[in-house]
């Protein structure tokens, strides 16, 4: 019982572990709070769902929502960044909170404000391991998510653009004396994260079939407190974020009650921020901890 | 005797940044009612002997007095209170205040405390710190600027309300950062003929970080030194002026290499 | 008075209330984003009283607001040892618990939400909104208003001139979270129905970006956020869903071509000819060289 329902909390964590690292490779290397983030985690499921509900095939559905959700969060990182740099520091942070409720919004007018839900897909392809379940979209959800993170970190480790991202994480004036181009490599950063929270809505989507214009808020928020929870700041602490949030939640709802899933996430983050507040962002303008 | 004792000093004083060391072992002197001029080449840190009598940044070992009270370990916020206001290299005034406003900043220190804060000052026309904040204004020149908000004025105009804001502490001790740098002549006489009127009774200190010597010449009296974050020389302007490493240190290698020229040629 | 109008008139005062509740913070250079959750604390709290108790509706509006301060004291003098972020995400996670929290609270109803009885009309709710605006222009008249546009502005330097910082963070962070909670309690005494899935981020960001829109510089500003906010609308008329997509496109913009909102204290000051500075080359050249 305990077992399974750690293996449901790592599906789960793996979606929070998405967007957590979606919302660190935004406050990592650009220094802010992409609010937009779980909008676009939002617009991933909800597409996913629209697609497939208007008769696409599911592969080709799920190819369109993480391209629909990249380019929007290439438009956001348009009206938050590019316009932005050198304004008010809390501009981008602003301009991202309105992009979230602009998009919510924007949801309900299109698809109305009530669940939808998706056709099981997957029916019929549970595997049994040692007596526990594992269905085809839990897996491929964790394998997804696995190999996304190895490759994102491949790519910060060993690519000149991954240098350039930890540079400019270090020091943005820094990194423009090296000749970084930042203009181009803010909009990969925006496309990364957009497609991190892409994979997370998608992941979403067909795990657990339910989506509306607001799960931003019921699902995607809580990725920043798996970001923070997982403390670092980078990216594989966002990983053990996530899956420490997604592992408490579901056994929050086995041992607690559904109720009080919410108050632990959140408390937890409350705690985390109390008792370590510098630890988690130590190296947040200075980028000492890294992306 | 009291009135005997430095104003400041530093005791082997050390700070060091991650691997660099910005202050070796430093301990001079300021003298009570003296303009000192502190000097040195870039890095010398200058500026970062100004942060730690400030309290902005802790230092590593040593001690700094002020008035002869061991200020080594006071938080930053109660130093202006004891006495050490500043002014800053890069002009930090509050852009969102007008100039007012921001000299009257400067009076919060000497009116703090809830009845202080909750002070009507912006609500009638007529207030008594607001009022002594514009007649300091005046006293600078600078009373056409008065109402107008920070971030629209001239760097010059700036930078002596910075002067005029630090003064509203009514300090003991005033730490200048280098306050004539940017300044056109005219200004730079504006500054020094303001200076010159707060020392007038010798009730401020002046400390001042500066790179123009015509100003540190006309007006201060006194010259520490600093290289590398150590003391290299102290004294009044004339004997700093002939000391051979200061003008090591400012003419660099053209002197060391002349003189290497002048042994090479005598030995060949 | 239709009741229309008054309806709107009503949404206007709430609106403007919001409105201070998150300017004091934001003021200081802090974000609330559990805005919400104090509006909840203190539409909660006051309903309580007044359901349960017969506490007069003022009256419980007010303790109301009180409750919610405590609560904010409580987050913010831990929280405000470091970098306003950490406000900023403390205050949205204290936000969601605070919501989540009410939901499970079956006293109050829980996700069923709460009836209200007591019922006030506007010239209350108008004379509550009308005291918030007097009480923070009063207090911004006086040497708080300068403190806190310096800790906002240069927490350092502010800190070197005998500020301390700390402490006027944590006083406006605590005195927006009264008047959040204020206008929690107003809006659950004239709707005469609160739930908890009404007071939730969206709210909080709804009112933090109409307070931005409206201009952070001048005590003024918030009055023209909630009053473009409220009325606007109005006057385009459409579905809710659209308004709050033109709403949030119009912010979008505006942070894009100007992050100080409409309204800025410089431009009262030219308006009102107090701001002489207008510098130009020929003033320059006039500097007196005394």
């Amino acid at each position: 019982m305990l077992g399974q329902q750690i293996i449901n909390g790592l599906m789960l964590g793996s979606v929070y572990a998405m967007v957590a690292v979606a919302l660190t490779l935004s406050i990592g290397v650009l220094n802010f709070l992409n609010f937009s983030i779980p909008g676009l985690f939002m617009i991933a499921g909800m597409s996913t769902w629209a697609l497939i509900h208007a008769g696409t095939p599911w592969p080709l559905a799920i190819l369109a929502a993480l391209a629909i959700t990249t380019a929007v969060s290439l438009v956001v990182e348009r009206f938050t960044w590019r316009w932005l740099r050198g304004a008010e520091h809390f501009v981008p942070l602003v301009s991202s909170m309105a992009f979230l409720l602009m998009f919510e919004h924007l949801a309900i007018a299109w698809w109305g404000s009530e669940m939808r839900v998706l056709p099981p897909l997957f029916a019929g392809t549970d595997w049994r391991i040692a007596g526990f379940v594992i269905s085809l979209p839990q897996l491929a959800g964790l394998a997804v998510s696995l190999a996304s993170i190895w490759g994102l970190s491949r790519l910060l480790k060993r690519t000149n653009l991954g240098r350039g991202l930890r540079t400019i994480a270090e020091d943005s004036d820094t990194a423009l004396l090296l000749g970084i181009d930042v203009g181009r490599v803010v909009p990969i950063v925006f496309a990364l994260a957009g497609l991190f929270a892409a994979i997370a809505g998608v992941l979403f989507a067909l795990n657990y079939r339910q989506v509306q214009p607001f799960m931003g808020e019921a699902v995607g928020l809580k990725g920043i407190s798996a970001m923070i929870v997982g403390g670092m700041g980078n990216t594989w602490g966002a990983i053990a974020g996530g899956l420490i949030i997604g592992i408490a939640e579901v056994l929050s709802v086995g041992y607690v009650g559904a109720n009080f899933v919410d108050i632990s996430v959140f408390g937890l983050l409350l705690l985390i921020l109390f008792v370590r507040p510098t630890g988690l962002f130590a190296g947040l303008s200075a980028g000492r901890s890294g992306v | 005797m009291i009135h005997e004792q430095p104003i400041l000093r530093l005791d082997s004083v050390t700070k060091r940044f991650g691997g660099m060391t910005a202050i070796d072992d430093l301990s001079f002197d300021v003298r009570r009612g003296s303009r000192t001029a502190l000097i040195g080449p870039n890095g010398a840190g200058k500026t970062t002997v100004f942060n730690i009598v400030t309290g902005a940044v802790p230092i590593d070992s040593g001690r700094v007095f002020v008035d002869a009270v061991d200020i080594s370990r006071m938080p930053s916020r109660r130093r202006i209170t004891h006495g050490v206001a500043r002014s800053f290299q890069n002009v930090r005034l509050m852009p969102h205040l007008t100039t007012l406003e921001n000299v009257m900043v400067g009076q919060h220190c000497r009116n703090a405390g809830p009845f202080g804060v909750l002070q009507p000052v912006n609500l009638w026309p007529r207030n008594r710190w607001r009022d002594a904040a514009r007649a300091a204004i005046a006293e600078a020149g600078l009373e056409r600027y008065a109402g107008a908000t920070v971030k629209n004025l001239p760097y010059g105009v700036q930078k002596r309300v910075e002067v005029v804001r630090a003064m509203m502490a009514r300090p003991r001790l005033l730490l200048l950062d280098e306050p004539a740098a940017g300044l056109n002549s005219a200004e730079t006489e504006s500054l020094q003929d303001l200076l010159e009127r707060i020392c007038a009774n010798g009730g401020v200190t002046l400390l001042v970080v500066e790179h123009d010597m015509h100003f540190v010449g006309a007006l201060c009296d006194a010259v520490v030194v600093l290289d590398f974050g150590r003391k290299i020389a102290e004294g009044t302007p004339a004997e700093i002026r002939a000391n051979p490493r200061v003008q090591e240190i400012y003419l660099g290698t053209a002197v060391t290499d002349a003189t290497e020229r002048r042994h090479a040629a005598r030995s060949a | 008075m239709s009741g229309y109008l008054e309806g709107v008139l009503v949404l206007l005062a709430v609106n403007i209330v919001f409105a201070y509740g998150a300017f004091l913070p934001v003021a200081a250079g802090q974000l609330n984003l559990g805005l919400a959750g104090f509006g909840a604390i203190g539409a909660y709290a006051s309903a309580f009283l007044s359901n349960a108790y017969g506490v007069t509706p003022i009256l419980a509006i007010m303790l109301g607001g009180i409750a919610a301060g405590l609560i904010a004291l409580v987050v913010a003098v831990p929280v405000l040892r470091t970098r306003g972020i950490y406000l900023a995400l403390a205050t949205f996670a204290l936000g969601q618990i605070v919501q989540a929290t009410l939901l499970n609270l079956e006293v109050v109803g829980g996700a069923a939400g709460y009836p209200v009885t007591a019922f006030i009309r506007l010239p209350t709710i108008a004379l509550f909104a009308a005291s918030v605006v007097v009480v923070v222009a009063l207090l911004f008249a006086t040497r708080f208003g300068i403190a806190v546009t310096a800790v906002h502005d240069d927490e350092r330097v502010a800190d070197l001139m005998g500020l301390d910082v700390r402490a006027f963070q944590i006083a406006a962070f605590t005195l927006g979270s009264i008047i959040a909670g204020i206008g929690g309690g107003l809006y659950a005494h004239h709707f005469s129905f609160i739930e908890a899935q009404y007071f939730n981020i969206g709210l909080s960001i709804t009112v933090v970006l109409y307070v931005l829109l409206g201009g952070t510089q001048t005590v003024l500003g918030p009055l023209i956020g909630a009053g473009v906010f409220t009325l606007l609308p109005e006057i385009l008329r459409g579905s809710a869903n659209w308004r709050y997509v033109l709403f949030a496109a119009a912010v979008i913009v505006l942070m894009a071509l100007r992050p100080q909102g409409l309204l800025t204290g410089e431009q009262i000051r030219r308006l009102l000819g107090l701001d002489r500075h207008g510098i130009g080359p020929s003033d320059a050249a006039r500097e007196p060289a005394a």
